[in-house]
C-alpha cells in the first residue's frame, strides 16, 4: 500500500481543520493548543498513549465539547458549538472506541438508527453497508450482543456510513481485538478510503495505523508534539521508541 | 365461573389502564430522563378537562376525548422546560431533582383541580359514558359496555405504542437513548429533542388513559391522582424501573388481582391486598421481577 502524498495539497482542499484549540474538564486539561488539519481523499492518524487527548480531540470535533480557545473548521465554516446531531448531518461521523454499538437492539437497527437523519435514503446505504460487510446482511436480525468483537467492529464502521458521512473518524479500532481481526479492520479502512472517505483515526497501535495511513501527529498530554508523512514517523526515533517497541 | 370471566374482563380493562400508566412513566424516565412521580396527576387533570368539556358541548364525546389528550400534551410539554436543566447534563438520571420538580407540579395540579373545579367537590361524569346496560350480569357483579370499551381501546393503545417502538424511526431513537444516552449522542440522535418527543407521546398516553379512567371509574377527585400515582410507582418497581415489558405483565397482573379480590372477597380490601402482594414480591426480589433497565 503505498499512500499518494498529500503534503502539497491546496489549503482549499482541507476538509476539516482544527486550529489551536483547549479542552478541560474541570480544572483538569485534556488539550492544549492542539492543531490538526485533514485533507479530502486523507487517512490520518492520531497517535498517542492513554489519556493523550485523542478521544477528547476527535469527541470535540463531532461537537460533544466546546473548545475554550482556538477554531474548528469543517469544509471551511466555523463548528466550534455546533451540535453533535448537526455535525452528523453536515457529514462528520464518529466510530466510538470500544464500538459503541447497541447491544440489545438488532443489526439492522442499528445501522438505522446511523440512519436518524437520512432515513429516506437509508434502503440505498444500506445496501452499500450490505455489499461491504455482507456478514452484516446474514446476521441483520441478530441481537448486536452476539456478535463477535469483530462483527461489532464491522457493525459499528458501517452504522457510520449510513449517515452518508465525508469525514469518518476511527476511535481506537484496534483496541481488544486479535491481531488477525485488525489486519482486516485496517484494511477495511484502506477500502473505504478508496471508496471516497476521508478518515480520521486514532490508535495506540502504532504501527499498523502509520502502515495504513498518509500522515499522522502524535499527541501527548494534550499537545501535538510531531507530525508528518506515515513515513516520516515510522522512521523518527523518537516515534521509534515510543510507540513501535523499537 | 361467571364471576371468574367477569371478573378477568373488568381486571384487564382496569390492568390495560395500569399498563398505560406505567409505560408513559417508564418512557420519560427512560427517554426524558426524569422520574414524573405526578404523571397520574396530570393524567387527572386531563380527567377534570374531559369533564368541562362534556359539560360544555352537551356530552359530546369526542369533543371531550380530544381536549383531554391536548391538555394531557401540553400539561406535559409544560412542563419539559422545567425539567430541561436536568435533561441538559444527562450524565444520569437526576433522581433526586426530578422527584422533588415533579411532586411539586403535582401538588400544583392538585390545588388548582380542588379550587378551581366544581367548588373542590368529586366530579361525576354523565352515566351514558360507560354505556347503561350490562353485557354480562351475574349477581352484584357486572360487565358494563364502557369496560369492553376501555379494554378495547386499551389493548389498541399499549400494541400501538410497542409497534411505535419497535417498528418506527422515533421508537429507535427511545430505545437507543434508553440503552445508552451517551452513545445515542455520539451517533447523532438529538437527545433534547426527542426527549421532547417523549413528553408529548407521554402526553398522548395520559389523554387517552384519562379518556378511559373517566369511562371506567364514572367519578374523579383531586386527590385521586396521588392515590394512582403510589400504584404507578409500585407497579415499576415490582416490575423494574424502566421495564417496558415487565410494567405490561405487572400492571395487567395487578388489575386482574384488583378485580379478582373484589369479586370474591370484598372491593374495599382489594387495595389493602395488593399492596400486600407487591411488599412480598419486593421484599422477594429488591430490583422488581424483571429487573432494572434504566
Amino acid at each position: 500500500m503505498a499512500p499518494n502524498d498529500p503534503i502539497g495539497a491546496p489549503p482549499s482542499r482541507a476538509l476539516l481543520t482544527i486550529d489551536r484549540i483547549s479542552v478541560s474538564y474541570g480544572q483538569v486539561s485534556a488539550l492544549k493548543n492542539a492543531s490538526v488539519e485533514v485533507f479530502r481523499g486523507e487517512i490520518v492518524v492520531l497517535i498517542g498513549a492513554n489519556g493523550a487527548g485523542k478521544t477528547t480531540l476527535l469527541e470535540t470535533a463531532l461537537g460533544t465539547h466546546t473548545p475554550s480557545t482556538g477554531s474548528i473548521r469543517f469544509k471551511g465554516k466555523a463548528i466550534e458549538g455546533v451540535p453533535v446531531d448537526r455535525n452528523v448531518r453536515n457529514g462528520i461521523c464518529l466510530v466510538p472506541e470500544g464500538r459503541g454499538v447497541f447491544a440489545s437492539m438488532t443489526v439492522l437497527d442499528n445501522l438505522l438508527l446511523g440512519a436518524h437523519h437520512n432515513i429516506r435514503n437509508a434502503d440505498k446505504h444500506l445496501r452499500r453497508v450490505y455489499e461491504w460487510f455482507p456478514i452484516l446482511q446474514k446476521r441483520r436480525d441478530q441481537i448486536a450482543r452476539t456478535l463477535s468483537g469483530g462483527e461489532r467492529q464491522m457493525l459499528a464502521i458501517g452504522r457510520a456510513l449510513m449517515s452518508s458521512p465525508e469525514l469518518v473518524m476511527v476511535d481506537e479500532p484496534s483496541i481488544g481485538l486479535a491481531p488477525i481481526v485488525v489486519n482486516d479492520i485496517f484494511n477495511i479502512l484502506r477500502m473505504l478510503n478508496r471508496e471516497g472517505y476521508t478518515i480520521l483515526l486514532s490508535e495506540q497501535n502504532a504501527n499498523k495505523a502509520l502502515r495504513c495511513a498518509h500522515r499522522g501527529y502524535v499527541l501527548e498530554t494534550g499537545t501535538v508534539t510531531l507530525s508528518g508523512t506515515a513515513d516520516q514517523l515510522l522512521n523518527d526515533p523518537g516515534v521509534r521508541e515510543a510507540y513501535l517497541g523499537a | 365461573m361467571e364471576v371468574f370471566i367477569a371478573q378477568v374482563i373488568n381486571g384487564l380493562a382496569l390492568g390495560s389502564i395500569y399498563v398505560l400508566l406505567v409505560t408513559g412513566f417508564n418512557l420519560l424516565l427512560l427517554v426524558a430522563m426524569i422520574i414524573h412521580f405526578a404523571y397520574p396527576q396530570v393524567v387527572v387533570f386531563s380527567m377534570y378537562i374531559i369533564w368541562l368539556v362534556l359539560g360544555l358541548t352537551g356530552n359530546n364525546l369526542l369533543l371531550g376525548a380530544l381536549a383531554g389528550i391536548a391538555s394531557s400534551i401540553l400539561l406535559n410539554l409544560i412542563s419539559a422546560p422545567l425539567f430541561q436543566k436536568v435533561m441538559e447534563k444527562r450524565a444520569e438520571v437526576d433522581i433526586n431533582t426530578t422527584m422533588v420538580l415533579s411532586m411539586g407540579i403535582g401538588m400544583i395540579i392538585t390545588d388548582v383541580l380542588s379550587h378551581g373545579f366544581n367548588k373542590g367537590h368529586p366530579i361525576a361524569f354523565p352515566e351514558t359514558l360507560a354505556g347503561g346496560e350490562a353485557i354480562l350480569r351475574v349477581g352484584l357483579i357486572s360487565v358494563l359496555p364502557g369496560q369492553v370499551f376501555s379494554l378495547v381501546v386499551g389493548v389498541v393503545a399499549v400494541s400501538s405504542f410497542f409497534l411505535l417502538l419497535y417498528k418506527t424511526r422515533p421508537g429507535r431513537a427511545f430505545r437507543a437513548i434508553a440503552e445508552d444516552p451517551n452513545g445515542a449522542r455520539l451517533v447523532g440522535i438529538p437527545l433534547l429533542r426527542t426527549g421532547l418527543e417523549s413528553y408529548a407521546l407521554s402526553g398522548l398516553l395520559g389523554g387517552i388513559i384519562a379518556l378511559l379512567l373517566s369511562v371506567l371509574l364514572g367519578s374523579a377527585s383531586p386527590g385521586l391522582g396521588e392515590q394512582v400515582a403510589h400504584k404507578v410507582l409500585a407497579v415499576s418497581i415490582i416490575a423494574g424501573l424502566g421495564n417496558l415489558v415487565g410494567g405490561l405483565v405487572v400492571g395487567l397482573f395487578l388489575g386482574i388481582l384488583e378485580a379478582i379480590v373484589q369479586g370474591y372477597i370484598s372491593g374495599t380490601w382489594s387495595n389493602v391486598i395488593a399492596f400486600v402482594v407487591m411488599l412480598v414480591i419486593i421484599l422477594a426480589k429488591p430490583n422488581g421481577l424483571f429487573g432494572l433497565k434504566l
